[in-house]
């Protein structure tokens, strides 16, 4: 998205950032305040909605019976989709949006799932309710309302958060089946008979933006507009690093790489557990209103 | 449940919080000297108005059938004889005289083009610009092709509205050494509904060292004031003429604290426009000491608890002084 | 063997009375950076609109020198739906709702009187559970006037149908794909004039009198219902700025 700045309004900007004060008074590790809502959309197996700053977006979770893959019988899929809502800006019209669309889905893709996912975030044998012939698919879509930048760590945390209101029906099955047949199952509509996510794997992404020589945390369109590179890595509470992907055109000394690298992972555990509690908080508020 | 606490800003607040803000909420609400009921009108809503015939209709009203009819949601006005609809949230009004703070689209022939929020990108003669050296004469061809070195693309200016034409189009001057381009700060967008209609609005605030630029149409500019810089004295705010050596020693290395001072005013206004109190000097100043006094850290001052707090300031000012604005 | 829309005590799947409206719920002012926007549900249908503008037109060759330029686009979200599929944008169907919700939305507009500007209306579906269109063009409605886009009416929109040999209001999802009629009505209702008027299916003219009426109600109810939600956020912004002396 382009950001017109005037050329003083950009000098502002990047001194104040080497100086270690942005535009709203972050130092450059803070992130912005942000909430979480859960369940937002009741007809998903799973669902939830995150803001910070103006950015808006929804995540939700579908799961499906289908067929395992011929190489990973044991294992069921997921597939992550984002899509960029023009009511996010009127450049997103018509086929606007779609690299930036298709951007988001990759970069998530590898940091949750990778290797054709059999990434270690989400547990797929998890998935399987008869080996070789049926499991749940997950879908895991997100959708961008609005966006103020740091739409990648916006969405991990979104899906995240998604992933731990999901619930998956029971699966009786009915009938032993020979090899080649079908089996008979039957879905549980009970849903206390739902069995719920462990996310605890699951990791958050910090995108660390590049601005003349400082790197800044959850930057904002403006700062975006400014970044001569940015590294996204993907960090889970073990501390492993579960994804990069860079973006900006200029290259990036390796050391300065690692150095970045190190940051994340310092920031990922405060993210990490603010996450959590705000996921926690979100739940007993929908408790409550039960 | 949503729990939209504000427009802009968005947080959990605790249970305590949101009782303390909403009771703030209710004590705005019956402050004394507050809006009539009767004044609040919806699209196609009649406005009463004792003969049809004689009354003047102003914006937002439409004539149905002999019956005066609202277009907006938002608070009927009544100034003798004309009656107008105000909607609280709409782009930015032009009205000749009104001071803004624009953005630069487009270089055209003899013209920039200025984006203030209106409708419509706003017209910025090659006529209407002081050129540099301040003397007064006739627009070469010259200055037509050096336009760029004066305003460029993206650039932000102080400038007042000169006229409002009859087909919608606004024209902008900058006639006087106080307008011109803007260095040295940050640009805080609020609604312009927000924006009270002051005989000054150019604002030194010694204490910070800092400027403040109020725009009727809502774009805020704070920058360091020009006395603070540590540049060459002899360079005043010239309007216009630059180039990249001018831009840098315009642009010299703001102090830390003065930087910090820029932030703590920018946040206040955040803070305010997020709680949709009116955005005027006393109000920013106001919110500027309280965080300082309190010991609020800049970051934090975005954060559930200083909104609260400011929310909670605003209701006891105003129901105790019986405060009209 | 035919699903029984209404059962003997005169329910309807969800429990409604025929000519009940499902619960409606509408905020104002969800997506901060859009000049104006709103979400509305009516049971288990969301959509969120957003609007933006009036601005300078973007593509030049297109402005209108006596008029607004309407733009609006429909979209439909990949979870909105029970059964998840990949939604094209642009295709048939968002399209042709995309045209019918401009339409209706540019008759209640004044765009006279703001000649040479653009307006951006969004829709993007949430949740899908019969009624999209009317949830789309009364969020519109909303988005609009959050906006302060000068308008001759709010638009208010209801669909109805005929099933089991009664007029039922407000379908839902189960309902619409039960093989009866769909009526959409879009309503202008202090001036009472219909700016959309859809039908699929077969219906006897003298049903179909009964089931427009049915519709006609529904709107008209939307409406109320709009017009409290307005009135309560002018009212939350006015209290909250407090009156300017002049």
């Amino acid at each position: 998205m382009v950001v017109g700045l005037s050329a003083a309004e950009r000098r502002y900007l990047t001194d104040g950032i080497a100086q270690g004060l942005r535009n709203d008074g972050r130092g450059l590790y803070d992130f912005r305040a942000f909430s979480v809502e859960l369940a937002i959309i009741p007809q998903a197996n799973g669902s939830a909605r995150v803001r910070l700053g103006a950015t808006d977006v929804i995540t939700s979770v579908k799961a499906e019976l289908g067929r395992p893959q011929a190489s990973r019988p044991s294992q069921g899929r997921v597939e992550i989709n984002i899509e960029c809502s023009s009511t996010a800006a009127p450049q997103f019209e018509g086929r606007g949006g779609e690299d930036l669309s298709l951007e988001l889905s990759r970069a998530l893709y590898r940091s949750l799932l990778c290797n054709n996912g059999t990434g270690p975030a989400i547990d797929l044998s998890a998935l399987t309710v008869i080996e070789g012939k049926l499991c749940w698919n997950l879908f895991i879509d997100g959708l961008v309302l609005s966006s103020d930048g740091n739409l990648l760590d916006v969405l991990a945390i979104a899906v995240k958060a998604a992933l731990s209101n999901t619930g998956i029906p029971k699966v009786e099955v009915t009938s032993a089946a020979a090899a080649e047949q079908e089996a008979d199952f039957e879905i549980s509509d009970n849903p206390d008979d739902f069995s719920g996510f462990d996310v605890s794997h699951v990791p958050v992404i910090i995108t660390l933006t590049k601005v003349g020589r400082t790197y800044i945390v959850d930057a904002t369109e403006e700062e975006e507009s400014q970044m001569s590179s940015a590294i996204s890595i993907a960090v889970n509470s073990a501390g492993h690093v579960c994804g990069i992907t860079k973006r900006g055109g200029a290259g990036l000394d390796p050391s300065v790489l690692l150095d970045m690298i190190s940051v994340a992972k310092e920031v990922s555990k405060s993210l990490l557990s603010t996450v959590d509690a705000e996921i926690m908080a979100a739940e007993s508020r929908g408790d409550d209103q039960m | 449940m949503e729990d939209v606490s504000s427009r802009g800003l968005h947080f959990q607040l605790s249970d305590s919080q949101r009782n303390r803000l909403r009771k703030s909420r209710e004590l705005l609400r019956e402050a004394p000297g507050n809006y009539h009921p009767s004044a609040f009108v919806n699209i196609a809503d009649p406005i009463h108005v004792e003969n049809e015939a004689t009354v003047l209709k102003g914006h937002g009203t439409q004539v149905l059938d002999g019956q005066l009819l609202a277009t907006l949601s938002g608070v009927v006005e009544r100034v003798d004889q004309l009656v107008t609809v105000k909607p609280l949230r709409c782009r930015y009004n032009a009205e000749t005289g009104d001071v803004v703070v624009g953005r630069i689209t487009e270089v055209g022939t003899k013209r920039w083009k200025v984006d203030i929020n209106f409708r419509q990108d706003v017209h910025l003669m090659l006529s209407a610009v002081n050129l540099p050296g301040g003397i007064q004469r006739r627009r070469t061809v010259i200055d037509e092709l050096n336009m760029r070195s004066l305003f460029e693309e993206n650039d932000l200016i102080s400038a007042e509205v000169q006229s409002v034409h009859s087909d919608g189009s606004v024209h902008l001057h900058t006639r006087s050494l106080k307008y011109g381009k803007l260095t040295n700060g940050q640009l805080v967008k609020v609604p312009p509904y927000l924006v009270k209609r002051l005989k000054q609005h150019f604002h030194n605030l010694k204490s910070c060292a800092v400027d403040m630029i109020i725009g009727c149409n809502g774009y805020i500019w704070i920058c360091a004031a020009v006395d603070s810089l540590p540049s060459n004295p002899e360079i005043e705010k010239i309007t216009g003429d630059s180039g990249a050596p001018e831009m840098d020693s315009c642009n010299e290395s703001i102090s830390l604290k003065v930087r910090e001072n820029i932030c703590r005013l920018a946040n206040s206004i955040r803070v305010l426009s997020a709680l949709g109190f009116l955005i005027y000097p006393d109000t920013i100043i106001d919110t500027f000491d309280a965080s300082i006094s309190k010991g609020v850290a800049i970051k934090d001052m975005l954060g559930a608890e200083f909104l609260v707090m400011i929310a909670e300031r605003e209701a006891s000012r105003r129901t105790k002084n019986n405060y009209m604005l | 063997m035919a699903l029984e829309f209404i059962s003997p005590e005169g329910l309807r799947l969800d429990g409604r009375r025929p000519a009940e409206i499902r619960q409606l719920r509408a905020n104002l002012g969800v997506i901060d950076k859009a000049d104006g926007s709103a979400t509305f549900e009516m049971g288990n249908t969301k959509v969120i609109a957003a609007v933006y503008g009036p601005h300078e037109v973007q593509n030049r060759s297109q402005q209108l020198l006596d008029q607004a330029l309407v733009k609006c686009e429909y979209s439909m979200a990949n979870f909105s739906t029970g059964d998840r599929r990949r939604k094209q944008k642009g295709d048939r169907r968002s399209v042709e709702i995309s045209l019918v919700i401009r339409q209706s939305m540019e008759a209640a507009i004044m765009t006279h009187l703001l000649p040479r500007t653009q307006i951006d209306i969004f829709v993007h579906v949430l949740q899908a559970d019969g009624g999209t269109r009317s949830a789309c063009i009364n969020a519109a409605s909303l988005a609009l006037a959050d906006a302060g886009i000068p308008m001759r009416d709010i638009v208010a929109s209801c669909a109805s149908g005929y099933l089991n040999n009664t007029p039922l209001l407000d379908l839902n999802y189960l309902e619409d794909s039960g093989g009866g009629p769909d009526v959409t009505i879009a309503l202008l209702p202090k001036l009472d004039k219909i700016t959309l008027l859809q039908m699929d299916a077969k219906l006897p003219l003298e049903m179909f009198e009964k089931v427009f009426e049915l519709g006609n109600k529904g709107c008209v109810a939307i409406a109320n219902y709009m017009r409290n939600v307005l009135l309560e956020n002018t009212k939350d912004l006015a209290f909250a700025r407090g009156v300017v002396k002049v």
